[in-house]
């Protein structure tokens, strides 16, 4: 059997495979604003002087950072309509998409707890104490003095954990999202799998082009932001 | 204006102050001296509230406080009568100097910024950093950014400002630039409590000196008193280590 | 919520492990060494091929692993296929056990994260650590062999353990390959009785038993290599 491998497959299919990117986006995206509020609370509990609130807080995130991604995401898919039905809720004809968000928000958290609370540690301890010795209140102090330094801090770690958010998410597509590679999948079904290498070469550029960007425009978003240090030479 | 007495602070099972009573009048200018761990620099970090003291009584002006049972209205009320200057500077360094000395005005004591400005701009003239309004404390020499911090102190038109070991982080050279702000501030007037090594300000400067060891004032009185006839063993010793055997300190 | 079924499917679970940990030791013997010499060409610039890792390191972090995976199984087929025919090799490549095009994905990907992580390692080594060793009269070789390699490693410890973690993780993603591990495994035995929860549970749960052992190992060793740094007065 001649397998024929045809180049111009990988540049056709782009155009077809784009629009999708929209629901690859929105769910990435609801995950990312969802799971860093969720990892600053974490944060806070990790820093706090509740011991209990730090262990659970911890507990957390070990066991995000220990369960792989399609494990978490059929746990959540399979598990939480199974867990509702104990009380009597409904959830079957709840649309895929938010089962996605659900479980990237979790995973996000966990990450994002951690960026936040080692960026929250590396800032000298004497900017907060000269920010009350001028009389501002501690909320002042942490708004105006503390946050915009962690801010910039956390900048690059936060850039890395979207990029990894990204590339976890391609794996909706087995709860069945359709989104970029969901549609992929459909298409190679649809050509009972012939061609195949080509859509997955053409999703892999989509990918990379993407992960590109979105370097550059943290590199640009760490210049912008740290003004007023001294910035290492980087290779 | 300041009193603080019977000050207990310790840390885990050490006793850092062991019951340290204190006196400032408007206008002193007080040194305290005395070797590492003596428990100067913890004092100086009780009277802000920067740490929290176990035990003692103070009163600044007409607000009485009990070290044990502290609201933090009165706390935050202090914390505007006294100002401080770090040993590491601790300048915001995502501030330029001039917004690190208006900080405090138009948050801390919402003054309306352009007074503010106003007022932190003579404050960094009158430490020689007229030209450097707008540079960020990475651009700044040590001695620089100390100088900054002493313009943050004066800004805030303190009552009585707090300098914890103001030059020791300073390389030598950049020393003699701070010490010379701050007997320039002196000069004016201003109440100062320093923590320090520098014995030529406490000399020259100072019209008392305070001496601590062991988290307990030793003695204390002008500098001539603790210079040229120190009275406890203690102070002797420490004199002796610390200014060497020819030099002249007869004043 | 079906017990018996929860309690047999967890042993169905743990006998994926072996597969599991096979292929991320493999991948990890062949990635160390080889994301170390190019993480050693990246640092000292070597013309054309720090360029290519670069790239190469560029593509793993920006694709998701999974098309790699794809990618990877859809084209060593082909390839071999070209190759045997070219040769006259009777081998039937749809016989070739899964496990081998798993130990090429997961190297390939590993070697390209590995680099990442000692290029970043060897950064924070003091270059006159190298030129101190060379000034006593060892070689280069024995200078990185000494000197460099354990300190570098130190500092690259905990992220090689994250490397592993996470590769452990990706082993899931087998099933692509009809690889039969961990989460393959316990998803045949549900099909059966459609007990997806009690499967995805029971796989919860060994990925944890795993994952937490293999962090405990790693600060353990994190803990032996730090002993020749003082501690901080």
């Amino acid at each position: 059997m001649e397998k024929y491998f045809d180049a111009s497959y990988i540049w056709n299919s782009i155009p077809v495979l784009l629009p999708f990117l929209k629901v690859t986006f929105l769910v990435a995206g609801s995950s990312i604003v969802l799971g860093t509020i969720f990892g600053l609370l974490l944060a806070a509990a990790k820093l706090s002087s509740i011991k209990l609130l730090r262990k659970l807080a911890n507990l957390y995130t070990t066991i995000m950072r220990c369960t792989p991604s399609i494990v978490l995401l059929f746990l959540v898919y399979y598990g939480v309509p199974a867990l509702a039905e104990n009380f009597g809720i409904n959830l079957h004809s709840i649309e895929t998409a938010i089962f996605v968000v659900v479980t990237f928000t979790l995973q996000f958290a966990a990450i994002m707890s951690e960026v936040i609370r080692s960026a929250y540690l590396a800032i000298d301890k004497g900017q907060f104490e000269a920010a009350v010795s001028v009389g501002l209140t501690p909320f002042q102090a942490y708004r105006r003095i503390i946050f915009p330094q962690a801010l910039v801090i956390a900048l690059p770690n936060f850039g890395n954990g979207m990029i990894a958010l990204l590339q976890e998410g391609a794996l909706a597509y087995t709860i069945g999202l359709i989104d970029i590679v969901g549609k992929a999948n459909l298409i190679i079904a649809s050509n009972i799998n012939a061609h195949a290498l080509e859509i997955y070469i053409a999703l892999a550029i989509v990918y990379w082009v993407l992960s590109i960007i979105i370097e550059k425009f943290f590199a640009m978003l760490e210049k912008f932001f740290g003004k007023g240090k001294k910035t290492l030479e980087t290779t | 204006m300041l009193e603080i007495k019977n000050i207990h602070k310790s840390f885990g099972n050490n006793e850092i102050l062991k019951g340290v009573d204190l006196a400032i009048d408007k206008g002193d200018v007080v040194v305290i001296l005395g070797p590492s761990g003596s428990g100067k620099t913890t004092l100086l970090r009780c009277i802000n509230f920067l740490e929290n003291a176990d035990q003692g009584h103070a009163t600044f002006g007409d607000i009485q406080v009990d070290f044990q049972n502290v609201k933090k209205k009165d706390v935050h009320s202090i914390r505007q009568r006294v100002a401080f200057v770090f040993q590491n500077y601790n300048l915001f360094t995502n501030k330029t100097a001039l917004e690190n000395v208006t900080e405090g005005l138009i948050i801390g004591r919402k003054i309306p910024k352009v007074e503010a400005i106003e007022i932190g701009k003579k404050a960094l003239d009158k430490v020689g950093l007229s030209e450097k309004y707008d540079a960020y404390p990475s651009q700044l020499s040590g001695g620089q950014q100390q100088r900054v911090g002493i313009a943050r102190a004066v800004a805030l038109n303190p009552d009585i400002i707090l300098f914890d070991e103001p030059t020791s982080a300073l390389d030598p050279e950049l020393v003699g630039e701070v010490l010379q702000v701050m007997k320039n501030i002196a000069a004016e007037g201003t109440t100062m409590l320093v923590v320090t090594h520098e014995m030529g300000f406490a000399k020259d400067v100072a019209n008392r000196v305070i001496f601590m060891d062991g988290g307990v004032v030793v003695e204390e009185g002008s500098p001539h008193d603790i210079f040229v006839n120190p009275k406890e063993e203690r102070t002797k010793k420490f004199l002796k280590r610390v200014i060497p055997e020819d030099y002249n300190y007869y004043i | 919520m079906n017990f018996q079924f929860l309690v047999e499917t967890f042993f169905v679970a743990l006998s994926g492990v072996p597969i599991a940990l096979l292929v991320t030791i493999v991948a990890m013997l062949v990635a160390l060494p080889l994301g170390f010499l190019l993480a050693l060409t990246r640092v000292n610039k070597i013309p054309v091929i720090h360029h290519i890792a670069k790239i190469y390191v560029s593509f793993v972090r920006g694709t998701p692993i999974i098309i790699q995976i794809f990618i990877i199984y859809s084209s060593i087929p082909l390839l071999l296929k070209i190759i045997f025919e070219k040769y006259n090799i009777a081998y039937d490549i749809y016989k070739i056990n899964p496990i081998w095009y798993a130990f090429i994905v997961f190297a390939f990907s590993t070697t390209a994260i590995l680099i990442e992580v000692f290029r970043s390692a060897l950064s924070t080594i003091d270059k006159g650590q190298l030129e101190a060793a060379q000034a006593v009269g060892l070689t280069t070789f024995q200078a990185y062999r000494r000197i460099i390699i354990p300190q570098a490693l130190v500092v690259a410890m905990p992220n090689i353990c994250t490397a592993t973690v996470n590769l452990i993780k990706a082993t899931s993603l087998g099933y692509a390959m009809s690889l039969p591990e961990i989460t393959l495994k316990a998803k045949v035995a549900a099909n059966v009785g459609y007990n997806y929860v009690e499967a995805y549970i029971d796989i919860f749960v060994v990925y944890l038993i795993l994952c937490s052992t293999v962090e405990y190992i790693f600060k353990r060793y994190e803990k032996h290599l730090s002993k020749f740094k003082v501690a901080k007065a």
